[in-house]
C-alpha cells in the first residue's frame, strides 16, 4: 500500500531519465508537472508514445521512419527521383530538407559500417539501397555520410558496391562555411576547401 | 596536467555532448579519457577526435577510479590514404583493435608508437605486409615474441626440409616436436624467411614476396594472435596477405 504509488513514481522518473537531455532533476521535475496536469493530457502524451512505436515503421522505399507505407518525400511526384542522396540517420535527412536546396530522393543507412563495433553491412540497410539501384530509375547516389573515418569509410565501402552498376555516385563537398574568415578556419577545413577548389 | 602526442582508437558517445576517447600515446601507453563537449562541432577537440587521427592533446590525471578528463586535442596528422582505400583503412582499424584491446592503460610502449604511426603513415601500398610487420614489432613489444630461430618446443635446430607453425607452442617447430604437438601447421620455407625478415631490424620484408608466401605468413600470425588472445580479432578477416 505505501510501496506501490512511490514505485510508479519512481519509475517514471527513471524512465523519464533516460531521455537526452533529462538528468534526475529534470525527470523529477517532469514527473511532477505530469502528476498535476490533467489527466487527458497526460494520456495524450502516452498515446502518442505508444503511437511512435506502434503505427511508425521504415519506409517501404528510402526507409526514412513514416506511418504510412511511403514516406511523404518518396511519395512525392515532384522530387526527382533519378537523385539518391544517402544519409547515416533519419536527422540527417531532416537537416538536409531544412536547407531547401535539394529535391531529390533519400536513403536512410540506419548508422554507419563500425567494424571495431562489429557493424557490418547486414546491420545497416545496404542491401535496399543496392535493390532500389538496380532498378535502373537512378542515375546519381550522393553519398552524404558524416565526414569522419568511419563516415568515409561507409561511402568509400558503397563505392565499392555500387561503381559496377553503372551508376554516378558522388560526395558532399566539405570546406569552408559561407559567411566565415580564413583566419579562424581550422587546417582540415582549409585543406578540404583546396582540395575541392573549382574553376570560377 | 600532461601534454603528448596521440592516435585515437576509439570513441564512444557519453551523453548528448560529451565522449569518451581512447588514446594512444607515446608517453603514457593507453589512455581513456572523457572529452567534455567533445560532441559538439565547436568545442576544444575541432574534429581531433577522429579515429585514427594524430593529435596533440592535453589530459588532466585524474585519481584512481575516475577517468581523466581531455582538456584540449589538435589535429596533428591526418591519413589521407585511409580515406580513398579499403583495405588500408580495415588494416589502420586492426592496428586500433590490437592497441585498444591488449594493452594496459599507462604502460607506455615508445617505439610501438612510432611503429604505428608509420604503419598508418605506409597504409594504402602494400597494407597487408605492413601490418603483418606492425603485428611482429607489437608481439615482441607485448612480450609474446614468436620463436623463429629455434625449435618452439625443444629449443633445438630446425630442419629446413620440414617446418611447421604451433600457434600454442609459440613459434617453429622441428621434426621431432611435430610429432609430439598435436596443433601445428605446416610452414614454406619461404614463408619462414619472411617472418624472420618481419621480425628482423632491417628492411628486408619490404622486398617482394609472393603472394602465396604472404597469404600463408597472414594465416600463421591470424592463427597465432587469435591464440594468444582466446578469440580472433574482429578485423582480422578483412586483412590481406
Amino acid at each position: 500500500m505505501e510501496t506501490e504509488p512511490l514505485g510508479v513514481i519512481a519509475r517514471l522518473m527513471h524512465e523519464l531519465g533516460k531521455l537526452p537531455g533529462i538528468g534526475p532533476k529534470s525527470a523529477e521535475r517532469l514527473t511532477h508537472h505530469l502528476l498535476q496536469a490533467p489527466k487527458q493530457q497526460v494520456f495524450s502524451l502516452a498515446e502518442a508514445l505508444r503511437a511512435i512505436k506502434e503505427q511508425i515503421h521504415p519506409c517501404e522505399v528510402c526507409c526514412h521512419p513514416t506511418e504510412h507505407v511511403r514516406c511523404t518525400i518518396c511519395a512525392d511526384p515532384q522530387r526527382d527521383d533519378s537523385l539518391v542522396c544517402v544519409v547515416e540517420q533519419p536527422r540527417d535527412v531532416i537537416a538536409l530538407e531544412r536547407s531547401g536546396s535539394y529535391r531529390g530522393l533519400y536513403h536512410v543507412l540506419h548508422g554507419r559500417l563500425s567494424p571495431l563495433d562489429g557493424i557490418g553491412p547486414e546491420q545497416l540497410t545496404i542491401d535496399r539501397l543496392m535493390a532500389r539501384v538496380r532498378t535502373g530509375r537512378i542515375q546519381e547516389v550522393i553519398m552524404a555520410t558524416n565526414p569522419t573515418t568511419e563516415g568515409d569509410g561507409t561511402s568509400l565501402y558503397l563505392s565499392t558496391l555500387l561503381g559496377p552498376l553503372g551508376v554516378k555516385v558522388t560526395r558532399l563537398a566539405r570546406g569552408l562555411p559561407t559567411g566565415s574568415v580564413l583566419e579562424f578556419a581550422n587546417s582540415q577545413m582549409l585543406a578540404d576547401a583546396l582540395e575541392g577548389r573549382r574553376v570560377l | 596536467m600532461e601534454r603528448t602526442e596521440a592516435i585515437v582508437l576509439r570513441t564512444t558517445d557519453w551523453s548528448e555532448s560529451s565522449r569518451i576517447v581512447t588514446l594512444w600515446t607515446r608517453e603514457l601507453g593507453k589512455v581513456r579519457a572523457l572529452a567534455k563537449g567533445g560532441r559538439r562541432l565547436k568545442s576544444m577537440f575541432d574534429s581531433a577526435l577522429d579515429l585514427l587521427t594524430v593529435c596533440g592533446i592535453v589530459l588532466l590525471r585524474k585519481s584512481s577510479g575516475s577517468l581523466d578528463l581531455l582538456t584540449e586535442a589538435q589535429v596533428s596528422r591526418r591519413f589521407p590514404r585511409l580515406r580513398d582505400d579499403l583495405g588500408a583503412l580495415y588494416a589502420g582499424y586492426y592496428v586500433a583493435e590490437l592497441l585498444a584491446d591488449w594493452t594496459q592503460e599507462y604502460d607506455p610502449h615508445p617505439g610501438l608508437y612510432d611503429e604505428a604511426v608509420a604503419t598508418l603513415a605506409e597504409l594504402g601500398h602494400e597494407s597487408g605486409l605492413r601490418v603483418m610487420r606492425f603485428e611482429m614489432v607489437f608481439l615482441e613489444e607485448l612480450g609474446y615474441r614468436p620463436a623463429l630461430e629455434r625449435c618452439a618446443g625443444c629449443q633445438g635446430p630446425l630442419n629446413e626440409q620440414r617446418l611447421a607453425f604451433g600457434a600454442t607452442t609459440g613459434g617453429v617447430l622441428c621434426v621431432a616436436c611435430q610429432g609430439r604437438q598435436r596443433e601445428h601447421r605446416p610452414l614454406s620455407v619461404e614463408a619462414w624467411q619472411l617472418l624472420q625478415a618481419l621480425r628482423g631490424s632491417g628492411d628486408e620484408w619490404r622486398r617482394t614476396w609472393a603472394s602465396a608466401v604472404r597469404n600463408e605468413v597472414r594465416q600463421h600470425l591470424g592463427g597465432y594472435v587469435t591464440t594468444l588472445r582466446g578469440r580472433p580479432p574482429r578485423l582480422l578477416p578483412y586483412l590481406g596477405g
